[in-house]
């Protein structure tokens, strides 16, 4: 299995999770992470975050190997360029060449704004390994575009580091997660993923367009957009490492 | 004898002659001294009370931490015993109270927000009194022991978490490898403090859960002990430290938190100042009246030194009118003080300033504390001071040439 690029993975599928009573959902959840997941991948996409009275674009190229590694590196616009980051596991580090220190992520930040979008550190970085911290129910099943739509609801375990009260998942029968919503624990929907486009690339078919939508204020988002993806490609360990996130090689 | 009997009697008839001035001069003593106790006492209170509460909220009138723990609050210093140990160690010795806690900085978040707190990990059975709350008044209920898998936070970071009582938070911080430990928990309870701001800054949950989310096994970040009055802990610290290795850190309160220790301190300064301050401004109406009061008798005492009365029975005399005039507004001035704050002592309701209070750590409720050490070191002062500051007029009395004065016109 490949993926496009595990940012992207990592935001789709940090809440998601195997489950333990209903065989069904549990697994098509995990087919769908076992979709997205791969052995290395190498990807530039664009994030655009918006907001009611200005918008900005960042084109970005990701590398990532295994479930862990990944790291992110800034190309456009010129005055970001270089801003790095990289996570492995749980960690993660930050880079920017105008101070040049690599700074370590505390736990206290990992809840704020991953490079000012809708995403938070913790998205980014959190993996699969919270698979295991969600319960999983098939709610219904639909036929769109003659294809079978799943949409599953995934409610934390108690003792889980989820803040959302639950969370309802379409995924599409080739694995495609069409929507992703995140309900607070009075079940009011707080923010919502949408897969908006959906293309063949790196020979998969996968989400090329997403956006995630604060729910009481759709004209905050912020967008990725997959511009190439690259799978399985030959990635050495000595990428994901601090010293690379300072000092690119390529 | 007979001639001090004569003086007194001298002195008070003296007095009273122009009792308008006697008057006026004994209300600004009283004035003066219901100032000085009346101000110390409100200002005694305020302290008093920043500093148990601040106490309380530390809390631990001695405590135990890794050396480095003060300088780098984080699980990284736990302390070198476990709870085991610490239990076998102490409870031989029947110490007061006493309680091992995990602290350590981490973040709170709820779907909406997040905030910074310090996350408190403790047996609640170990230290029900010395919390500063009462665990009977949490809304909800407060952890049962060490083991609960709840947490119990302020109802103010409640209302900015926009979050309440059954609802799951999630706390994150970091493990000794610097790695996040993150775990979600229920809230079981809300409490509420005084002042508001210590409702933001604590969240409770049971020691053992907070070691388990940790991995640091029975280990705990520091150990507490309460003894009986938080001025005199030097006993409980030899206790303690006599225990314990150069491997920790034994500190009495006021070691821990500097500026409560130093503001206790300096208030015994504050009000030798301030009695003397207003004495000051005293003394100038004393000496105006005294001196008032021998210039106008002139050629009477020219007149008594030339029937034979010693120049020290008319210094002696004039100092005793001064120290009559001092002890009796000294009376009015401590009882009307007395009178004053007494009724006060319930409590005087500054809640329109609570926020300034708050601030300085003060809550919105000021308690004047009457003192009785106040009192004495206020009349000592007063009386001393008054001694000397009559010297001059009676010496000057005492040293006149009988014949100049009876002439003077």
């Amino acid at each position: 299995m490949r993926r496009p690029n595990a940012l992207f993975i990592l935001l789709l599928l940090a809440p998601l999770a195997a489950a333990s009573d209903d065989v069904d959902a549990r697994q098509i959840v995990r087919n769908a992470i076992d979709h997205w997941r791969g052995i290395s991948s190498y990807s530039e996409m664009t994030m655009t975050i918006h907001r009611a009275d200005w918008e900005r674009s960042m084109t970005m190229s990701a590398w990532t190997k295994g479930q862990d590694h990944s790291l992110v590196r800034v190309l456009e616009p010129k005055k970001d360029r270089g801003n790095g980051t990289l996570t492995d596991d749980k960690s993660m580090w930050s880079y920017s060449p105008k101070i040049n220190r690599v700074i370590k992520i505390p736990s206290s930040m990992m809840g704020q704004s991953w490079m000012g979008s809708d995403f938070s550190n913790n998205d980014v970085s959190r993996t699969d390994e919270i698979v295991d911290e969600y319960d999983h129910r098939l709610l219904d099943t639909s036929v769109v575009d003659s294809m079978t739509v799943y949409d599953i609801e995934s409610i934390p375990l108690e003792d889980a580091a989820v803040v959302w009260g639950r969370e309802v998942l379409r995924i599409r029968e080739d694995h495609i997660v069409l929507e992703h919503s995140f309900f607070d624990q009075d079940n009011v929907l707080v923010k919502q993923l949408k897969t908006l486009d959906i293309a063949e690339m790196g020979g998969r078919t996968v989400a090329t367009r997403q956006r995630m939508i604060k729910a009481d204020d759709p004209d905050e988002w912020t967008e990725l957009a997959v511009l190439t993806v690259d799978y399985d490609v030959d990635l050495p360990d000595s990428l994901f490492t601090r010293s690379s996130l300072r000092n690119p090689r390529d | 004898m007979r001639m001090l009997s004569i003086l007194l009697r001298l002195a008070w008839r003296n007095l009273w002659r122009n009792h308008r001035r006697t008057i006026i001069m004994l209300s600004a003593i009283a004035v003066g001294v219901w100032a000085m106790i009346f101000m110390t006492s409100l200002t005694r209170g305020m302290v008093d009370q920043m500093v148990s509460d601040s106490i309380k909220v530390l809390p631990g009138h001695v405590q135990v931490h890794h050396p480095d723990f003060l300088d780098d609050p984080s699980i990284g210093n736990p302390l070198p015993y476990s709870d085991a140990t610490l239990q076998q160690m102490f409870v031989a010795l029947e110490l007061p109270e006493w309680a091992s806690r995990v602290r350590v900085p981490a973040v709170v978040s709820s779907e909406r927000e997040s905030r910074a707190v310090t996350l408190l990990g403790v047996d609640p059975l170990a230290e029900q009194h010395f919390s500063f709350f009462d665990y009977t008044q949490v809304e909800g209920r407060f952890l049962e022991d060490a083991n609960d898998q709840g947490i119990v936070i302020g109802k103010k970071l409640a209302a900015t978490l926009e979050t309440g009582p059954g609802k799951r938070i999630v706390i994150m911080t970091q493990d000794p490898e610097n790695e996040i430990a993150d775990r979600g928990f229920r809230i079981v309870g809300l409490y509420t403090a005084d002042p508001v701001s210590v409702e933001e800054a604590y969240a409770y949950v049971g020691r053992t859960t907070a070691q388990a989310m940790l991995g640091i096994g029975d280990v705990s970040t520091e150990a507490i002990f309460f003894g009986d009055d938080y001025r005199n802990v030097e006993g409980l610290y030899q206790e303690v430290s006599g225990l314990l290795d150069d491997s920790v850190a034994v500190q009495r309160w006021y070691e821990i938190d500097t500026y409560l220790g130093t503001m206790l301190k300096t208030m015994d300064g504050f009000v030798l100042v301030w009695i003397i301050v207003i004495f000051l401004a005293l003394s100038f109406g004393l000496v105006n009246t005294l001196v008032m009061a021998v210039f106008e008798r002139v050629r009477e005492i020219g007149l008594m030194l030339a029937l034979g009365m010693k120049p020290a029975a008319i210094l002696g005399q004039i100092i005793i009118e001064s120290m009559l005039l001092l002890t009796i507004g000294l009376a009015i001035g401590n009882f009307l003080a007395w009178a004053t704050i007494l009724p006060l002592e319930g409590g005087i309701d500054i809640s329109v300033v609570a926020q300034g209070m708050e601030m300085m750590g003060a809550s919105s409720v000021l308690y004047p504390k009457f003192h009785v050490g106040d009192m004495t070191l206020a009349s000592t002062i007063v009386l001393i001071l008054g001694f000397l500051a009559s010297l001059s007029p009676a010496w000057r009395a005492s040293r006149y040439e009988p014949v100049e004065a009876i002439t003077k016109v």
